[in-house]
């Protein structure tokens, strides 16, 4: 779940980059850019910390 | 008629002085300051008076020293031509010795105006420090004032070791400082046939690569300080349970590793910074002080290490509803917000890097912006927090205040007032909102709401410089290598400068908080990031440290609870 939600933030960051690189529109970069930022964001909040929660203190 | 003879007299010496002072200013940042002062005799200046010959200086009338020895109370006879230095005392003064002087007076200024911005950030520490201790128990002040403390050294030692060296190696020569010419090295690889540059590979112990050099010295002691704010960030949100040891170890890694490699790709001449030479999106990453290099490296780091180590015992029911924990010291607290406004205005104005040349004297609009944009980030949380809670939450105004500081800190070199009142105001509720969110849904505990105020809004403050940039700043002709002012999509940019904006967003949250995130993990599994769930209840004050922050108040109870160790034991013995 932590690996899974780490190779999301990575991906997310790496999508407008790439995307950089296979158009040269700028509405497609833009919407590129939107979605690596929300592939990171589920990531972060909606995968990596809902592990960690899972095992949370106050939870026991 | 005589005032036309000696106009023409002077015009030939007016144009050489044109010509020799316009050369540098012209070069812009990326460029070498080639050919500065004495490279161009003017051969179309026919007649004009030779550099190395002689000046009659007969009309500057220095003072006698007789005059001088009576002193001087109006301040009149000061700095006059006889403190202009002269390369040979025999020849007397000459023309290449007042371009010179006029060369080095205006790095003169830009270098004690750059160092006391950067003494400014260094005193930011301070608030920093009060406004975490304030916000944390008294329990914990004696460790979260040390980690604050500590943050200074453990960061700038890496910083000096080889952060420095990977963020600005490469960086180039800077105009307003004079040179900075050995900053050169940048390794840089080929993906789909652009170059993208990694770090910078000259000023490791900033001696390596030829970087013994005074301009050098300014640009590290200014780009240091940033970096310690970076690292500062992470103390605050992990207060009240981080072991000492895993925040030394931690500390070190972002100030040497990810700190500059970010810092380096936005403004060390990296792949961000040439988005648009490389992409044609605007100016590239535009960042002008640091709202996503400084503030969100530090909130997202702060954001990894939070989830890592969990939030404080008592803070979370079973059922996940919140307990607040307030701090112990409101005054201590807002305090420290406005030492940390106060230093802001050497964060944000400083970053031109000078107060002469290249349109530096833009500095009055950025340090204006820069006030502007935290009264109404305060005036966003207050409004905020009345109309949602009914009360003017005294931590919140004062987070409100920080979050408006930390969005205008990207933007506040390409924006109008008009601008920065709105990116204050929407950082103050944006605030409010993600402290709310982190609080109660994400059940990330933040005792000091660094998460939220610095990357959060160090996010939305990268943004606005794609949105609110005006297209009036140039900074003397090109930023990022790409002539023209930057422009936001609210004045007419076609949207390249907002994407690149959001690039970076993407890559601060792909790159920083994972590297961030990966590195916190591998402290916690090797050396542990959170103390034992005894020494939490207890304070860390004496189990991490072995004094308390107050040992008037609660020395005695602590004595009863557990043994002291270090200073305190004498301490403790002693009452």
């Amino acid at each position: 779940m932590k690996i899974t939600g780490l190779l999301l933030v990575i991906a997310g960051g790496l999508i407008p980059v790439l995307g950089l690189n296979f158009t040269s529109s700028n509405t497609a970069r833009l919407i590129l850019s939107l979605i690596g930022i929300a592939v990171s964001v589920v990531g972060i909040l909606g995968v990596l910390n809902k592990a960690f929660l899972q095992h949370a203190l106050w939870k026991h | 008629m005589r005032l036309r003879k000696s106009l023409t007299r002077c015009l030939p010496a007016a144009f050489v002085l044109l010509v020799l002072c316009g050369i540098p200013a012209w070069s812009q940042s990326p460029t070498p300051p080639a050919a500065t002062t004495q490279a161009a005799p003017a051969p179309a200046a026919a007649g004009a008076p030779s550099l190395t010959a002689p000046l009659a200086v007969k009309d500057a009338t220095p003072p006698s020293a007789d005059d001088l020895a009576k002193g001087d109370p109006g301040g009149v006879l000061t700095g006059t031509v006889n403190d202009v230095a002269v390369s040979d005392s025999k020849k007397g003064l000459t023309l290449g010795d007042a371009v010179n002087q006029i060369g080095q007076n205006k790095v003169a200024i830009n270098f004690v105006w750059t160092l006391i911005a950067g003494f400014l950030v260094m005193f930011m520490q301070a608030g920093f420090a009060t406004v975490e201790t304030g916000l944390c128990r008294a329990k914990n002040a004696n460790h979260t004032m040390m980690m604050n403390f500590m943050v200074y050294g453990f960061g700038l030692f890496a910083y000096w070791v080889c952060g420095f060296a990977f963020q600005m190696g490469g960086a180039g020569a800077l105009a307003n400082l004079g040179g900075t010419a050995p900053l050169t090295a940048e390794y840089t690889v080929n993906l789909f046939g652009k170059p993208f540059g990694l770090f910078g590979t000259h000023g490791f112990f900033l001696s390596q690569g030829g970087t013994y050099d005074v301009a050098i010295m300014v640009l590290f002691l200014f780009q240091m300080v940033f970096m310690d704010t970076a690292t500062t960030i992470v103390t605050g949100a992990a207060a009240e349970r981080w072991k000492f040891a895993a925040f030394a170890i931690s500390t070190f890694f972002l100030g040497a590793i990810t700190y500059p490699f970010f810092a380096n790709w936005a403004w060390g001449g990296g792949w961000l910074s040439q988005l648009g030479a490389n992409y044609g999106l605007g100016h590239g990453y535009c960042d002008f002080a640091g709202s996503g290099v400084v503030h969100a490296v530090g909130g997202l780091t702060a954001l990894a290490v939070s989830m890592i180590i969990g939030p404080r015992l008592g803070k979370y029911n079973r059922d996940g509803s919140a307990n607040a924990i307030p701090g112990h010291d409101m005054v201590m607290v807002l305090l420290g917000c406005f030492i940390l406004a106060f230093g802001w205005f050497g964060f944000n104005p400083g970053s031109t890097l000078g107060a002469s040349g290249n349109g530096a004297l833009r500095i009055g609009s950025i340090a204006t912006n820069t006030m502007l944009a935290g009264c109404t980030g305060s005036f966003g949380a207050i409004l905020y927090m009345w109309i949602r809670y009914g009360k003017p939450d005294a931590s919140m105004s004062g987070n409100g205040l920080l979050a408006g500081l930390v969005a205008i800190t990207a933007p506040s070199g390409f924006v109008n007032t008009m601008g920065a009142v709105i990116i204050g105001l929407v950082a103050g509720v944006l605030v409010c909102l993600s402290v709310e969110y982190m609080d109660r849904v994400a059940h990330v505990d933040d005792p000091v709401g660094a998460i939220s105020v610095h990357g959060a809004n160090g996010l939305w403050g990268v943004i606005s410089v794609g949105l609110f940039a005006d297209g009036k700043s140039n900074y003397g002709g090109s930023w990022n290598g790409v002539n023209g002012p930057v422009t936001g999509l609210f004045y007419g940019d076609p949207g390249g400068q907002l994407i690149a904006q959001l690039v970076g967003v993407a890559t601060l949250l792909g790159f920083v908080f994972a590297a961030s995130f990966v590195f916190n993990w591998i402290v916690d599994v090797i050396v542990g990031q959170r103390v034992s769930p005894e020494s939490e209840l207890q304070g860390l004050d004496i189990p991490e440290m072995g004094a308390v922050g107050y040992p008037e108040f609660v020395l005695k109870a602590y004595r009863d609870q557990a043994p002291m160790g270090g200073i305190g034991e004498a301490v403790g013995a002693a009452t």
